[in-house]
């Protein structure tokens, strides 16, 4: 919402077709402090931040709270939700070794599930994984899980068949060593980082463009007559968009916790 | 030339402050973050998952229990089932035996009824029999008595004399015994 | 003459995302394409091949996504 004011006050509907922000900045900084607490100034993107974490945390409570032995339609739910992440991500990819890293994939997969949903949410309109801070920290904790593990289970050897795999003639073995290192060690978390960040980011540049437009224009009808029906496809798409963006929103998470997931069997599983 | 060098790198530097912020995290923003996702990491780890696994634990035992109850029940109406076909084939078994039994007896019975009655007609025959024979000796002996008598008679009269009865009774005995014999 | 420079410099970070994301969108074509093949070919792999095709798009994905960064960097 706040993006849509920050828009109508900007947008020249009179010679304008579209209403693009002058700084994409604008859609994502919100440096207005709302309160503190010590140091730390709560904007309006740190509070979605713990708002996002107690969404998890409420829907956990309220699906697992009541131990029955036929759960409700909500609790099935949420059950179904941890039983994904449990057999359809830990167990399938990484084995039964994975099962000491559910409570890791579960807490990211919900967590970046709920933040990824807030795009999409009336009145929230904003995805806090679009906020670099997320994607980075997750990305980091996720190299650092599968970086330690590499090292913990092979001890040296994880980096040193990296560089100078075996398997490989020799003639292109540095060259598929250096793939490789750049590829695990400086690639995999950045990509991992910038995948969910320019997804939400994007995803939300897009909905707020034409959504916005659609209004504005619209509402805009008093003033600029007939050239306001310039709003109803960008209406009609950003619904379209809307609902793209709604299984963006749920893919991602979905792939995040897979690349994880991955990242973290390879260490576990590590042959060359 | 070099303005237009040094005007390009000084926009560069004004701007690259600029849109860089977009893609690299914000200090308070990244401990914001980390604080959000420990609360739901701690939550998921300490309380969601135990409980869920506790659930699926109570749900699996309370299945298993339930189907061993089952279980035991069938085995229960099975041998209830059994005793009641036992008592039943006992039952018929029995119901034969009175039935032989009532049969046998009623067998014995018949026999009995049928010996008996045949003695009984035995008896009442020779009966008849000892009263016919006896009947008949009897009268055997009135007619001998009367013959005796009526011959004694006769023969006084035919002879005139009185012939002493007793005297000649056993002569007449005689007679008739050999008449008899005839 | 500043305006201009202005214009200029986001034109051609466009330009250059443009060119990074051409590469990826022909690798994940072929990703996914040869994922669909395998699938149909062996539907019980299907969990496989679609976790190794989300691994192999995430690889050639990787391109695209620093021309991303690039552009709001630049």
């Amino acid at each position: 919402m706040d993006q849509l004011i920050l828009a109508s006050e900007e947008c020249d509907v009179v010679n304008e077709v579209i209403c693009a922000p002058a700084d994409v900045k604008e859609l994502f900084e919100f440096t207005d402090v709302i309160f503190s607490i010590g140091p730390l100034g709560f904007t309006r993107t740190i509070i979605l931040f713990f708002l996002a974490a107690f969404v998890v945390v409420g829907l956990l409570y309220f699906g697992l709270r009541k131990q029955r032995m036929v759960p409700s339609k909500f609790g099935v739910v949420i059950e179904s939700l941890l039983d994904f992440v449990k057999n359809g991500i830990a167990k399938d990819i990484i084995g039964p070794e994975g099962a000491r890293y559910v409570p890791y994939l579960t807490a990211i997969f919900l967590f970046i599930l709920v933040g990824n949903l807030f795009e999409v949410t009336p009145l929230i309109n904003f995805p806090i994984t679009s906020r670099m801070a997320i994607p980075a920290f997750l990305a980091i904790v996720t190299y650092v899980i599968f970086v330690f593990i590499g090292f913990g289970k092979n001890k040296f050897r994880f980096l040193l068949d990296t560089v100078w795999p075996k398997h490989v003639p020799i003639g292109l073995r540095w060259l598929v060593g250096l793939i490789e290192l750049v590829s695990i060690f400086l690639l995999r978390p950045f990509t991992l980082a910038v995948r969910l960040f320019a997804n939400m980011v994007a995803g939300h540049l897009m909905l707020t463009l034409l959504l916005g437009s659609g209004v504005i224009f619209l509402s805009a009808f008093p003033e600029i007559g007939l050239k306001a029906l310039v709003g109803i496809p960008w209406f009609a798409l950003g619904l379209g968009i809307y609902l793209f963006e709604i299984v963006v929103s749920v893919l991602q998470a979905y792939i995040f916790t897979l690349l994880s997931a991955v990242y973290i069997q390879s260490s576990v599983h590590f042959e060359h | 030339m070099q303005f237009l060098i040094a005007t390009i790198l000084y926009q560069e530097e004004g701007e690259s402050s600029s849109n860089v912020s977009l893609v690299l995290p914000e200090t308070a923003e990244l401990i914001a973050g980390i604080i959000a996702f420990a609360i739901v990491f701690f939550f998921v780890w300490k309380w969601a998952l135990p409980t869920l696994n506790k659930t699926l634990e109570t749900r699996q035992q309370a299945v298993s229990g339930e189907l061993a109850g089952a279980e035991k029940a069938k085995v229960e109406a099975e041998s209830l089932l059994s005793d009641y076909k036992a008592q039943l084939a006992d039952a018929k078994s029995e119901g034969n035996r009175i039935l032989e039994d009532a049969r046998v007896t009623a067998e014995q019975m018949k026999t009995d009824l049928l010996a008996k009655a045949e003695g009984e007609a035995d008896n009442i025959r020779s009966k008849a029999r000892d009263d016919a024979s006896a009947e008949k000796s009897r009268a055997l002996s009135d007619a001998r008595t009367q013959v005796g008598d009526i011959s004694v008679e006769l023969a006084g009269k035919i002879v005139g004399e009185e012939l002493d009865a007793d005297a000649h009774q056993a002569l007449i005995d005689r007679y008739l015994g050999d008449l008899e014999t005839l | 003459m500043e305006g201009n420079i202005e214009v200029l410099k986001g034109a051609i970070a466009l330009i250059g995302y443009g060119l990074a994301a051409v590469g990826p969108g022909v690798g994940i074509g072929i990703v996914v394409g040869n994922a669909i093949t395998a699938m149909a070919r062996q539907p019980e792999m299907a969990g496989t091949i679609r976790t190794t095709m989300f691994l192999g798009i995430a690889f050639t994905e990787a391109l695209a996504l620093i021309g991303f960064v690039l552009f709001f960097i630049a």
